[in-house]
């Protein structure tokens, strides 16, 4: 008499399982890892599509724009005020490291920053100013003092 | 924007002969070759810093040299036709869903930020660039830029440069938004590599591995938070790496992925130092999947009827085939090591082991630990879904010729020590230092984690609507050898891992052919 249990054979860790089982066992895990998988992955792409709405926010660019437009106000105004190949002294008041960064940066192509004031003509420094003050960058004014 | 877009062409049509060479109609053409032009454009920067010249004139040197290169080669080579490739449907839906995917967070580029790094390290690098050898010179050995870490790579700064070269220097923001172009640019090459990983299976599948794409594109930036668009290259060296891994050590093995691979390796590796040690990394491992080793070679190769008595000729394949691993390495690393190289020349020094700090390293070592692991949420699941996956679809991620995923994780998790080793012996105050990156230098991981699971994801997706032919069709895996595969197992009594991937600490037996399902493509190239 023909046997109706299902048929057997070696998976792949040796075992012998039967068939039919072994597929609904790989059916399962496919859809655990799919699972896993999929929420994980969507997840995170919500969390971009958050930190994209919050870098899109008004308050955000608007507060993006006005840095950006201070920076730009920055850099033309070493180009204005200072001689092509200046040896400048980047002196920052308030021991701001983020402003004397700032200055190094601008002066970048135009201005040589130099490591001690010794060897430097001018001296460049980034102090607040209120916004009724002519020539200055949204509260910060570029400081020029010949040495 | 207009501005923007033709920065990008100036960058892409440089590397369009290049990427068509390379991957002929397959998707992953349209964002490898902007970074191939970015990555003439850091050879150019190179060139401007040790023979002399400008930005714009080595450019055009390196382009023209690079695409004469090409055709060169596609004449003696007589391949006028390009190499068969992926239907034309898949390729267009893939790159319409990628670039659909990053439209999402490029959008962020109507916001103009700058990111603290984009301002000190990359635009003053770019101005340093664009103003010509002299100027590069002087202001990377100016102790004043020390801040700006000197001996960073120089494809973002180049990047930035060419920009100026062809707009001026009256928005700086267009340098900003090169590099965010460039980020997803390499997100793109994951992406298509996660396609293609289904681009072989049933319409379903291959559907489903277009959204994971568009997925993983979006993760990348995900991950990146704001990093990803104010001008940090931390997601450009970390999406380049994860490209050569996913096209280098886990799609087949074909010269395309190969030279695709290469090219994201030497992208990572001009990016960063972090990218540079990483891409090296990811060089190694490549060369020893192509070329795996064979501890008992020389002695087999002796053994071999055709060398009996011929030692020499059997030393000499073994050097040879050294010669080839070491090649697999060098030569894409090349640009990357050359600006190392020159660096140290002129006396740039890092400034993270200038000093040693007073710490002790064991309270440096729980810092890092604690400040690495709250940005690897991602890695728990990862490995849940590694031991599921070896468990369920060992023969399905055979049958596809995909690599071992042991490859991916020794690539993560050696770029992870190295990071760490990094924190440990460097000189700056490690709450402080963890605190300003620790967030970036776990991009890479976190990247590479998302994209394996995007890749069980298919694989999972696939393995669950299998039909009971496709389940019959796994019952006889010997039915079919991938041909290309095959040569390569059947070299050794190899240390190499075996690319079937679920055995994750597998022996290749010693000439034996690895089976492979009916729906096997063969191998597409020599490589």
């Amino acid at each position: 008499m023909p046997s109706m249990r299902e048929p057997e054979r070696v998976a792949e860790d040796g075992s012998s399982v039967p068939a039919g089982r072994r597929h609904v066992v790989k059916r399962i895990g496919c859809a655990v890892i799919a699972s896993a998988a999929a929420v994980t992955l969507g997840l995170s792409v919500h969390h971009d599509v958050q930190t994209t709405a919050a870098v899109l926010s008004p308050a955000s660019i608007k507060h993006a724009t006005a840095a950006d437009q201070q920076e730009e106000c920055i850099y033309h105004a070493i180009r204005s005020e200072l001689p092509s190949g200046a040896a400048v002294y980047i002196n920052d008041p308030v021991v701001q490291w983020g402003n004397f960064q700032r200055l190094a940066e601008l002066s970048t192509l135009w201005a040589v920053p130099q490591p001690s004031p010794a060897t430097a003509q001018w001296t460049l420094s980034l102090v607040r100013r209120t916004s009724l003050v002519p020539g200055h960058c949204s509260g910060l004014a570029l400081e020029i003092r010949r040495r | 924007m207009s501005a923007l877009l033709l920065v990008i062409v100036g960058l892409g049509a440089p590397g369009f002969l290049p990427a068509l060479a390379v991957a002929g109609r397959a998707p992953v053409l349209v964002f490898l070759a902007p970074l191939i032009g970015a990555g003439m454009a850091a050879v150019a920067a190179e060139l401007e810093l040790g023979v002399g010249g400008s930005l714009p004139t080595c450019y055009a040197v390196v382009a023209v040299a690079a695409n004469v290169a090409v055709i060169a080669w596609w004449l003696a080579a007589g391949r006028f036709r390009l190499r068969a490739g992926p239907p034309w449907g898949w390729s267009i839906v893939t790159v319409v869903a990628v670039l659909g995917a990053l439209i999402i967070p490029l959008s962020a580029l109507r916001a103009p930020i700058i990111g603290w790094d984009a301002n000190s390290i990359w635009l003053t690098h770019a101005l340093m660039v664009s103003g010509g050898h002299h100027e590069l010179l002087a202001g990377l050995q100016n102790a004043v830029y020390r801040f700006s870490n000197p001996d960073y790579p120089p494809l973002v700064p180049a990047a930035g440069a060419l920009a100026f070269a062809l707009f001026g220097r009256g928005d700086l923001h267009v340098a900003i938004d090169v590099t965010v172009l460039l980020n997803a640019c390499a997100l793109g090459i994951v992406g298509t590599g996660v396609a293609a990983v289904g681009s072989r299976r049933r319409q379903v599948t291959r559907l489903v591995a277009i959204a994971a794409a568009g997925a993983i594109c979006l993760v990348g930036f995900a991950v990146s938070g704001g990093y990803g668009v104010d001008g940090y290259a931390d997601l450009l060296w970390a999406a380049a790496a994860v490209g050569a891994i996913i096209w280098g050590l886990v799609l087949p093995r074909s010269t395309q992925t190969l030279v695709v691979a290469s090219i994201c390796a030497a992208v990572a590796s001009l990016t960063k130092n972090e990218g540079l040690t990483t891409a090296l990394i990811v060089l190694i491992l490549i060369a020893l999947r192509y070329r795996p080793l064979t501890l008992p070679g020389l002695r087999r190769l002796r053994a071999h009827p055709e060398n009996r008595g011929l030692p020499d000729a059997a030393a000499s394949q073994m050097a040879r085939k050294w010669t080839e691993r070491a090649a697999f390495v060098v030569v894409p690393a090349l640009p990357g090591l050359a600006w190392a190289v020159m660096a140290r020349l002129i006396g740039l020094q890092n400034a993270f082991f200038v000093s040693s700090s007073t710490e002790s390293l064991l309270s440096r070592a729980d810092a890092t630990i604690a400040g690495m692991a709250a940005h690897l949420a991602v890695a728990p699941v990862a490995v849940a879904v590694l031991v599921a996956g070896c468990c369920f679809l060992r023969r399905d991620r055979e049958r596809a010729r995909l690599g071992n995923p042991a490859w991916l994780w020794t690539a993560c998790l050696v770029s992870l020590a190295i990071i760490f080793a990094t924190y440990l012996f460097g000189a700056f105050e490690i709450h402080g230092w963890l605190a300003n990156s620790v967030n970036r230098t776990t991009i890479f991981a976190q990247v590479l984690l998302y994209a394996d699971l995007a890749i069980w994801l298919v694989l999972a997706f696939d393995g669950v609507s299998a039909h009971e032919g496709s389940e019959q069709r796994e019952a006889s895996p010997a039915a079919v050898s991938a041909a290309g595969d095959a040569g390569h197992d059947r070299e050794a009594g190899s240390l190499a891992l075996a690319e079937g991937p679920g055995r994750l600490t597998g022996l290749a037996g010693a000439g034996r052919s690895r089976p492979a399902g009916p729906g096997t493509p063969q191998a597409e190239s020599k490589y």
